[in-house]
């Protein structure tokens, strides 16, 4: 049975764009579910990554509450929210992200000892597992500069993966693959939204996603202004 | 991790690593070079007091330095010797003489006369012959590095000095004075090329016997001549370091190319160590947003900094035993002492953390949602 993965409550956030203080995303109250897939949509400068970079505990809102597991965690410093981080989320972001001087063995298990620590042989073992699930066994000690785009994003996914977090956060996951390797990305996320205890955040800006949803939120000027489940309005279809 | 993170972006990063690892080179070679010069010259300055084999020196009143020194009369042996706790007194001639060269021209030196048949404080490494050719009464060393200032005499030569006639028995191996070139012989060629009278020397060279107090001798001779100075070897060779170091400049000197050398040392460090950073902002951002600590980036750039220092540190060496290797018996004089090296190292290890602050300081104020831009 699905379950809460995330509370945000009042939530907003402010920058300052050197002249003024503008309200980036106003209060927005939201909650992110397990086994299923939330997309959030909206054009550039809406505020949609700003939403998540918050839900993932990245940046801190500048007003409103945020419950993991009934807890609040907005105040908690620096260093708790990081273990947070390691520990219940994995971030698939928008050009995979993988650091080029770890092979794709190494940049899988440094998420799992972040702060310290050594690979483990039963890890190590399920890094290869999960790669040879997404057919990269045999690039386990290349570098990611000798993959393809579409190949170093499912590396990135194993690495969100490898902490079986509760909730996968995706940054434009797709913005730079092909249209075959966005089709394989989105279809294996589909499939890990629907994993127990796990659900999967997407933000996009790109309607061929939209019917990937089971959770379609809109957001616009930093105003949520749509909220629907499983059924999507005519003009978000191709 | 940290350790494994730090060592794959430093091998990533090859010209930058390269960089920062020159800089380390830069700050052993260039300071241990100059403080091998510097060593050298202590060794040049205090040669005769060092290897003179007295355990104290009997100089004129306010002697500070074995170069700079009056006359003694010779009778103060006979003073000395008769003294239960003292093992043998010797007197010894240092002056100034000037080598008459093959073309004319002179050549300054110092003539240090040995009493025989003791031959106290004498040549200790002979490029050919050995002591006992200063047994004879024309017979003088001149050192191997030397000859060519002084046209090149070969053993067996006849020479000039100081007007005097004299015979080239040996050749010295790397025995250099501060002043120049040294000239051994025995005291009563050195008395004659000093036209020093038979009454007088420059000083007397005192040996205690075995598990008597130096220090309780030096108070009694003192009172025993109280119109000269008892100086211990050790302190005599510390005074005339120091008074060459205070008084021609020298110390400043050195201490300002050694302060250069480090300098230039760190700005390389800090320069290519903040690239470093600079180029990885997008990688260190993914590591925090992905859940490393602060501290935990810190900890991968301190390492980066200890892997530079060791690598810079054992090159660096490597290039100052080649330096030193390559003029040991030359003119140049470069010698190390076996202290500085591991001091040198760890004074070079904290430079490098010092220059990598900069370096931590960024990679640590990378805020991990720029990951998202």
């Amino acid at each position: 049975m699905a379950k809460s993965a995330i509370k945000l409550q009042g939530i907003a956030r402010d920058f300052f764009d050197g002249k003024t203080l503008r309200r980036v995303l106003k209060e927005t109250d939201i909650e992110i579910f397990t086994e299923e897939m939330t997309i959030i949509a909206g054009s550039s400068g809406s505020g949609k990554t700003t939403l998540l970079t918050m839900m993932g505990l990245v940046l801190k809102p500048s007003a409103g509450k945020i419950f993991i597991d009934g807890q609040e965690v907005t105040d908690c410093s620096e260093d708790e929210l990081a273990t947070v981080r390691m520990k219940k989320f994995g971030f698939v972001f928008q050009q995979a992200a993988l650091i080029p001087a770890l092979s794709v063995l190494e940049n899988i298990l440094i998420s799992s000892i972040i702060q310290g620590g050594s690979f483990a042989p039963s890890l190590r073992d399920r890094a290869l597992q999960m790669l040879d699930e997404f057919g990269l066994r045999n690039y386990s000690q290349a570098q990611p500069q000798q993959l393809s785009a579409g190949q170093q994003q499912r590396v990135a996914v194993v690495r969100a993966l490898i902490n079986n977090p509760v909730l996968l956060l995706c940054d434009e996951p797709t913005s730079a693959l092909d249209a075959e390797s966005s089709t394989i990305v989105l279809d294996t996320l589909k499939r890990l939204s629907h994993d127990r205890d796990r659900g999967v955040v997407l933000v996009t800006h790109d309607p061929r996603v939209f019917p990937y949803a089971d959770r379609l939120i809109k957001i616009e000027d930093g105003t949520v202004i749509s909220d629907t489940r499983s059924h999507f309005e005519e003009g978000d279809r191709e | 991790m940290h350790s494994l993170t730090a060592r794959r972006i430093l091998l990533h990063d090859r010209s930058t690593t390269a960089g920062s690892i020159l800089g380390v080179v830069a700050i052993i070679f260039l300071v241990g070079q100059q403080l091998s010069v510097l060593f050298g010259l202590f060794n040049y300055m205090s040669v005769l007091v060092d290897h003179s084999g007295a355990d104290i020196w009997i100089c004129s009143k306010n002697t500070d330095n074995i170069n700079a020194i009056g006359t003694l009369p010779t009778r103060y042996v006979d003073r000395i010797i008769g003294l239960p706790e003292v093992e043998w007194a010797e007197p010894l001639i240092s002056t100034g003489g000037s080598v008459k060269r093959p073309d004319g021209k002179y050549q300054p030196v110092q003539v240090v006369g040995l009493p025989r048949p003791r031959l106290t404080g004498g040549p200790w490494k002979f490029y050919q012959g050995s002591l006992n050719i200063l047994l004879d009464y024309d017979g003088v060393t001149l050192d191997r590095l030397d000859l060519p200032n002084l046209g090149n005499p070969r053993q067996y030569d006849i020479m000039e000095i100081g007007g005097k006639r004299v015979r080239v028995n040996g050749i010295t191996q790397s025995i250099r004075g501060f002043q120049g070139t040294l000239v051994f012989t025995n005291l009563q060629k050195a008395r004659e090329i000093a036209n020093l009278s038979r009454s007088r020397c420059s000083n007397i060279l005192v040996k205690v016997k075995p598990s008597i107090s130096i220090q309780s001798v030096v108070t009694l001779l003192k009172a025993v001549l109280p119109q000269a100075e008892a100086i211990p070897t050790a302190e005599l060779s510390v005074n005339t370091r120091r008074y060459y170091m205070i008084n021609t400049g020298i110390g400043g000197s050195f201490g300002f190319s050694t302060i250069i050398g480090a300098l230039v040392g760190i700005v390389i460090i800090t320069l290519t160590m903040y690239t470093n950073v600079l180029n990885r902002q997008k990688d260190f951002a993914v590591l925090r947003a992905l859940g490393a600590r602060k501290k935990d980036i810190l900890i991968i750039v301190l390492y980066q900094s200890l892997y530079i220092a060791i690598t810079g540190i054992l090159l660096g060496f490597l290039l100052l035993a080649l330096f030193l290797s390559g003029t040991r018996d030359t003119r140049l004089p470069s010698y190390m002492v076996i202290w500085v090296p591991p001091l040198h190292a760890l004074f070079t290890i904290l430079l490098c953390f010092g220059g990598s602050m900069l370096a931590m300081r960024k990679a640590t104020s990378i805020d991990p949602a720029s990951a998202f831009r």
